[in-house]
């Protein structure tokens, strides 16, 4: 059952400065793009031989602007509460083999298990002891999905006691994990051979110890693998600019960046914006853009949109202090919907806009990932 | 010994460093040799601080003692913390020769005249300093040794820096400073930092000072044996005159490390290639906080390196020339088109 598939680890190593390259490569001409994603995708067959079929793939120039999904009605708010409050660490997932989420309760039960042994194998740095043994509960979120094609989101969480607790003290969640799919290429999706099932975007929150074990048992079990995903720089102004829409419906109340200049010692500016200052750089940035192509359809964001709003933000900044932020790095941008860093830590605090920066994020996984 | 005198004793012991202990107990001089000597320093924290209180019993040492020792190891050690700095403004006639005695004298009456409950210790360090701590209290509670607002003033010179001084304290200890100082008003100077010395320099001008004279030719003698000398030629030229440019600025020499600059700008927005926000009249408001382990080296470097354009903007080389680091930037009234700002007060 493992060896089947195992050609997805094994390109991993080959195709992926490969897929940089061509990124790279691809990044001005954003026509040429919509060709080759296709034309990759019309491979997708041939994907389990070693041709790096889906090298083409790459971020999309254009999105729809964020509808304010009220997801409040349809997902478990304590589902919800937990998905708005945690930061997660972001990594990609490969397509995981027999996954049914109908057996969630017998994953409970093996990964709870599989945890339970590792400690004892002394991989971890606690000290087993039963009394504080972890149990493990699987859970479905409903409603969290944008198209039919998309599985459902799984919620996992490890509940123990802390290590001096009292007898009668409940079990507290000390770790969780979210496995998720939000509007994917619907076209990817179909592809996919039979029994496998795509949750390409996976958060975890909690010890790292236990985040390994995780990932461990979904590798043995499902013969899949996981890689990090950074929040690369387009990402990134992104989802500036997709916050920065929404603030007529919901206030960012401020708009922050943090970038790191290579200087020695290195510096670090903080950049705020007021909320409405940024909003109206925006509005202007899109007014400009209706100007020039009337046909394009009201709701559609262009990634040259994004880049010359974040143009204008630092030739302001430019226009004071003689810095060229282009020389650093972005490292981190926030408002009050939510804060995404470079090094993969994604914070969604406002839960209508959950669905949006996760089908960005899917995105983002399902380009990352090695095949 | 009270409970609160205990309570600041096990207090004072967890925050300071167990190497330190020995030599700050001897500054201090309340314990007998043979006491010194019995105590281990190699034992635990817990261990030491119920030696420590057994000794203090002994002697009979109350919290005015206390307080002592805790200033000793402060004055050794204040680089914790955040210093913020007030400036004295319009001295009158009889400024410059307020001394060390009056000062504290007045100091301490007329803070006293201000809060019911308030206990004010006044050291002189040995660098001309006048340490000042303050405990506060209110009408209905006696002075709180465990949370103390630490003051230097060096006299005859128009500043005062302090820790740990909240917004409600500080129109109080504004106001017995100036009295006892012979100035007039006091206000904000701006700047900040978690090392009181640098902050101390940069304002006294104790660093290495920018000398424009000093830096005549921005070309250096270069002896190395090169590949392609033209190339070298052509590239050292711009790069001598950047390190030129940012010496101009900064100084060649070490500075005071400053932690972080702040600006809040209220100019008019102008992305001139790209025409955006030409109409819009009211100014684009943000804030810009630069941050680092040296934050003047890291300029300097910035400008030397290419990453900033030189010459350097007003608005960073003004944080040595006028030793502030928190800025407001509006536009001139001269003119919408004018380009130069002017740091406000």
């Amino acid at each position: 059952m493992f060896k089947s598939v195992s050609g997805f680890c094994l390109l991993r190593p080959i195709s992926t400065p490969d897929m940089e390259r061509h990124r790279n490569s691809v990044t001005s001409k954003s026509k040429s793009y919509r060709m080759s994603y296709r034309s990759s995708l019309g491979a997708a067959a041939s994907r389990l031989g070693l041709t790096p079929a889906l090298t083409g793939r790459r971020l999309d120039t254009r999105r729809r602007a964020p509808k304010s999904h009220n997801i409040t009605e349809k997902v478990n708010p304590e589902q919800l509460a937990l998905l708005t409050k945690t930061e997660w660490q972001l990594s990609y997932v490969t397509p995981l083999y027999r996954f049914r989420h109908t057996q969630l309760k017998s994953y409970s039960g093996q990964l709870s298990a599989f945890i339970a042994a590792g400690k004892q194998q002394g991989l971890a740095v606690e000290v087993f002891d039963p009394q504080t043994a972890f149990r493990v509960s699987f859970s479905v979120v409903q409603g969290m999905t944008e198209s039919d094609d998309d599985a459902d989101t799984v919620l996992i969480q490890i509940h123990s006691k802390p290590l001096f607790a009292r007898q009668d003290e409940p079990q507290k969640t000390v770790w969780s994990g979210l496995l998720t799919c939000v509007n994917a290429n619907p076209e990817y999706l179909r592809s996919l051979p039979e029994y496998f099932i795509c949750l390409p975007l996976f958060g975890s929150s909690g010890a790292e110890g236990l985040t390994a074990l995780v990932k461990s048992w979904f590798q043995q079990s499902f013969d899949c693998c996981f890689g990090p995903l950074e929040i690369s720089h387009t990402s990134l102004q992104w989802l500036m600019a997709l916050w920065t829409n929404c603030h007529t419906e919901s206030s960012i109340q401020h708009l922050k960046m943090i970038w790191t200049l290579p200087a020695v010692p290195p510096l670090q500016v903080t950049y705020t914006v007021n909320p409405e200052d940024a909003w109206e750089l925006w509005s202007s940035v899109r007014k400009t853009r209706d100007k020039r192509g009337g046909e394009e359809e009201e709701n559609c964001i262009d990634i040259e949109e994004v880049t010359s709003f974040m143009q204008g933000l630092k030739s302001h900044f430019y226009r004071h202090f003689k810095l060229d932020l282009s020389a650093g790095s972005l490292n981190q941008v926030s408002t009050a919907l939510g804060s995404a860093k470079s090094s993969g830590r994604m914070k969604i605090s406002n839960s209508r806009y959950m669905i949006t920066t996760l089908a960005l994020l899917t995105e983002c996984a399902l380009f990352k990932m090695p095949i | 010994m009270d409970d609160s005198t205990k309570l600041f004793l096990q207090r004072f012991m967890r925050r300071i460093p167990s190497y330190m202990l020995r030599t700050t107990l001897e500054k201090w001089g309340r314990l007998t040799a043979a006491q010194q000597k019995s105590i281990d320093f190699t034992q635990s924290k817990w261990a030491l601080t119920e030696a420590l209180l057994t000794i203090c019993e002994e002697n009979k040492l109350a919290m005015k003692h206390l307080i002592e020792l805790e200033m000793i190891y402060i004055m050794d050690n204040p680089n914790q913390g955040m210093w913020y700095v007030l400036q004295l403004l319009d001295p009158e006639d009889d400024a410059h020769s307020v001394e060390l005695m009056q000062f504290k004298e007045q100091f301490k009456s007329h803070l006293k005249e201000l809060v019911r409950h308030v206990s004010i210790k006044i050291k002189n360090h040995t660098d001309q300093a006048v340490w000042i701590r303050i405990a506060w209290g209110d009408a209905f509670s006696r002075p709180n040794h465990l949370k103390p607002t630490f003051g230097v003033h060096y006299l005859q010179t128009p500043y005062v820096f302090v820790t740990n001084l909240t917004s409600k304290q500080k129109p109080l200890l504004s106001q017995a400073v100036v009295l006892s100082t012979r100035y007039q008003a006091i206000k904000d100077a701006n700047l900040s930092g978690r090392k009181l010395t640098a902050i101390r320099d940069l304002l006294m001008r104790k660093y290495q000072q920018v000398f424009p004279t000093k830096y005549p030719s921005p070309l250096a003698e270069n002896n190395q044996t090169i590949s392609n000398p033209h190339i070298v030629k052509e590239q050292a030229e711009p790069a001598a005159n950047r390190l030129h440019m940012a010496c101009k600025a900064f100084g060649g020499g070490a500075l005071p490390q400053l932690q972080s600059a702040v600006y809040k700008l209220k100019t008019k927005f102008r992305d001139d290639p790209n025409k955006t926000m030409t109409e819009r009249e009211e100014p684009f408001r943000c804030v810009v906080k630069f941050e680092s382990t040296n934050l003047l080296e890291s300029l300097r470097h910035c400008a030397s390196s290419g990453i900033a354009s030189t010459p350097v903007t007003p608005l960073l080389s003004c944080i040595p020339l006028k030793g502030r680091n928190y800025f407001v930037i509006t536009d001139n009234d001269s003119g919408p088109s004018s380009q130069t700002h002017q740091p406000q007060n």
